[in-house]
């Protein structure tokens, strides 16, 4: 039942839950993520399809080289979105602050409808595939959420990750400390949204096809959800929840046309169930015990997967 | 030109005064709960469906049960009414099953924003499922007596837009009477100023609460079937837009605000309906950027209170 092409899509799910995790980090709640996806997965649709340098061969398909280069780009370019958009909105705080981000999604995602390049409401379609099978898409994918978790985990150790960590425990007080807060919350913003521009370059040539409905408020509200059925204390929260909530919507295919109800059901009553999410810091803590006890080798996410 | 100009002003009021139904929806339930009730566009979209079905409108080749409708056709005005009222309660159904079980145990606000937002999709999908997902123009004669226009001051104007914009005012005027002159509006208003004191001087805190969702749900209804008749019913998705654009008001006019939201619904239809038809696409955009421009430059709405963080 779980195809390749699904296990991509449930990546493409878990790298959106970790960018959605980092803002939330640092105690903001920003539902910008889908906007910065949308940027990352248009340029790269953009690139691969109009620049003759970055595109096709002449067999159709795409050099690695070009699709790891746009994977690049998404990213920066969304990261640098996120520099000049996030010392407005950073300032925002709470509700206004995820306003603000829904009200980003809209405005890119109309931007990206009426732009005379990118398309309208078709969309770009055609982008050239660096892999001839859904197959070769999984070790980008793994190799970038690998690289997403180690940031993570080593931002649990390192100075910028526990000033993160107290901004989301008190703001004011850690401003009394002496950590420069907004600094610190636009740097979480910049990380995820670099993290959520490349993701959307790897899922447009996935998908082959892009288009303004790829961020709209919706997704918004799923990658959220992602975060807080998985659990919001740790990164593994994000990966667990993109990872079941993504596969969830496919694996309910057999119940027909009432699995989008069963779906939003499942959004609403997670919540209810489980307050903390899936991965509850008192299962960090087994877990952390059980690493201790195996010292051998707990870096991070099974594996160096990069490609 | 002054015809036109006059139509598109009206066009404007007529669609600010939709926002400004939503935005308080929103209000009443932020200024009881302090916080956001994010299924309120899908129960606009319910709303639309009802009147539509109240009407006697029958389901399309795609829905559930093809061909089906009400064994009743009620005139447009009682139609709206009852699906308002029906909208508000299944907003208290919303109520009873993505908030109360949270109030219950004091969760932290972020979780009523994953509840309110999955119940909002569960009711989005159920319509879809059962309705379709296609759009749906309202029944021939749906406003049968109405002429097609007035004429005020030598310019012919549609009379659906003064009709949305009468029943608007009419709901908005009957809200600001209720909650500043009726036992249970001032309850609820004492209740939205400081819960645990206004539990303390007998209000029934739990019951204001409800009837704040009963309310708010009955105006995003009403909102519903206004446009569904003036314009018509895209899909279930409907109400998710104008959900979104409510916000932007919310936002605009200050959080909890009740003239705040009027002022912003209104402020907004007017700067959409004034975008020239050649950037028609770009107007979706307009509302939130305006909204973004006032957060940046009045972080608390235009209307908003000065909220200060105590140490």
């Amino acid at each position: 039942m779980i195809d390749n092409g699904l296990l991509v899509q449930m990546l493409i799910g878990a790298l959106l839950g970790v960018s959605v995790y980092l803002p939330l980090a640092a105690g903001q709640l920003s539902l910008a993520t889908p906007a910065f996806y949308a940027v990352g997965g248009t340029l790269a649709a953009l690139l691969s399809t109009r620049v003759p340098a970055l595109g096709a061969g002449t067999d159709g398909s795409l050099q690695l080289a070009s699709f790891l280069l746009e994977l690049l780009l998404g990213g920066l370019l969304a990261g640098g979105l996120a520099l000049l958009v996030g010392r407005l909105v950073l300032r925002l705080q709470g509700i206004y602050l995820a306003i603000a981000t829904i009200a980003l999604v809209e405005i890119v995602r109309v931007a990206i409808l009426n732009l005379p390049f990118t398309g309208g409401a078709i969309g770009i379609f055609g982008i050239p595939q660096p892999f001839p099978t859904a197959a070769g898409y999984l070790m980008p994918a793994l190799g970038l959420l690998a690289l997403a978790g180690w940031v993570c985990q080593r931002l649990e150790v390192m100075p910028l990750g526990r000033a993160m960590a107290a901004v989301r425990n008190d703001e004011l007080a850690a401003g009394c400390m002496g950590i420069d807060t907004t600094r610190v919350k636009l740097t979480a913003f910049v990380l995820s949204a670099v993290l959520a521009g490349s993701t959307g370059a790897l899922a447009a040539h996935f998908l082959n096809t892009w288009n303004a409905r790829q961020g709209s408020f919706d997704t918004a509200v799923t990658m959220l959800a992602f975060v807080i059925l998985g659990g919001s204390r740790s990164w593994l929260g994000p990966v667990v929840g993109g990872l079941l909530l993504t596969a969830l919507p496919e694996l309910l295919r057999p119940v027909g046309d009432g699995r989008l109800v069963l779906f939003a059901l499942v959004i609403l009553l997670g919540p209810v169930l489980f307050p903390q999410g899936l991965i509850t810091p008192a299962l960090l803590e087994r877990l952390g015990r059980l690493g201790e006890r195996a010292v051998a080798s707990d870096q991070g996410p099974s594996g160096e997967g990069k490609p | 030109m002054i015809e036109a100009l006059l139509q598109t002003l009206l066009n404007g009021a007529a669609t600010g005064g939709v926002y400004a139904l939503v935005a308080l929806g929103y209000t009443l339930v932020f200024s009881v709960l302090g916080v956001i009730n994010f299924a309120l566009g899908a129960l606009f979209s319910l709303g639309g469906y009802l009147t539509y079905l109240l009407m006697g409108g029958a389901i399309s080749a795609n829905g559930a049960l093809p061909g089906w409708g009400l064994p009743l056709a009620l005139p447009f005005p009682l139609a709206l009414l009852l699906a308002a009222a029906l909208t508000g309660l299944a907003s208290l159904v919303v109520e009873s099953v993505a908030f109360a079980p949270l109030r219950r145990r004091n969760a932290e606000p972020l979780l009523y924003l994953i509840t309110s937002l999955g119940a909002g999709l569960a009711l989005v999908n159920l319509l879809q499922m059962l309705m379709g997902a296609e759009g749906y123009a309202f029944p021939a004669g749906a406003l049968a007596g109405l002429p097609a226009a007035v004429v005020v001051g030598g310019a012919r104007i549609r009379s659906v837009q003064v009709l949305l914009l009468a029943v608007c005012a009419a709901a908005v005027l009957a809200l600001t009477l209720w909650l500043e002159h009726s036992r249970s509006g001032r309850a609820l208003r004492a209740v939205a100023e400081d819960a645990t004191t206004a539990r303390l001087l007998g209000i029934n805190s739990d019951a204001m609460l409800r009837l704040a969702f009963l309310v708010s749900g009955g105006l995003a209804g009403l909102g519903g079937g206004l446009i569904g008749v003036s314009i018509s019913l895209p899909g279930p998705y409907v109400g998710i837009g104008y959900g979104l654009k409510g916000l932007a008001v919310l936002v605009l006019g200050g959080l909890g605000s009740v003239p705040g939201a009027i002022a912003g619904g209104l402020l907004m239809g007017l700067a959409e309906a004034l975008v020239p038809a050649e950037a028609s696409g770009w107007r979706d955009a307009l509302a939130f950027a305006i909204l973004f421009a006032v957060l940046l430059l009045r972080p608390n709405g235009l209307l908003g209170r000065r909220l200060v963080e105590k140490v």
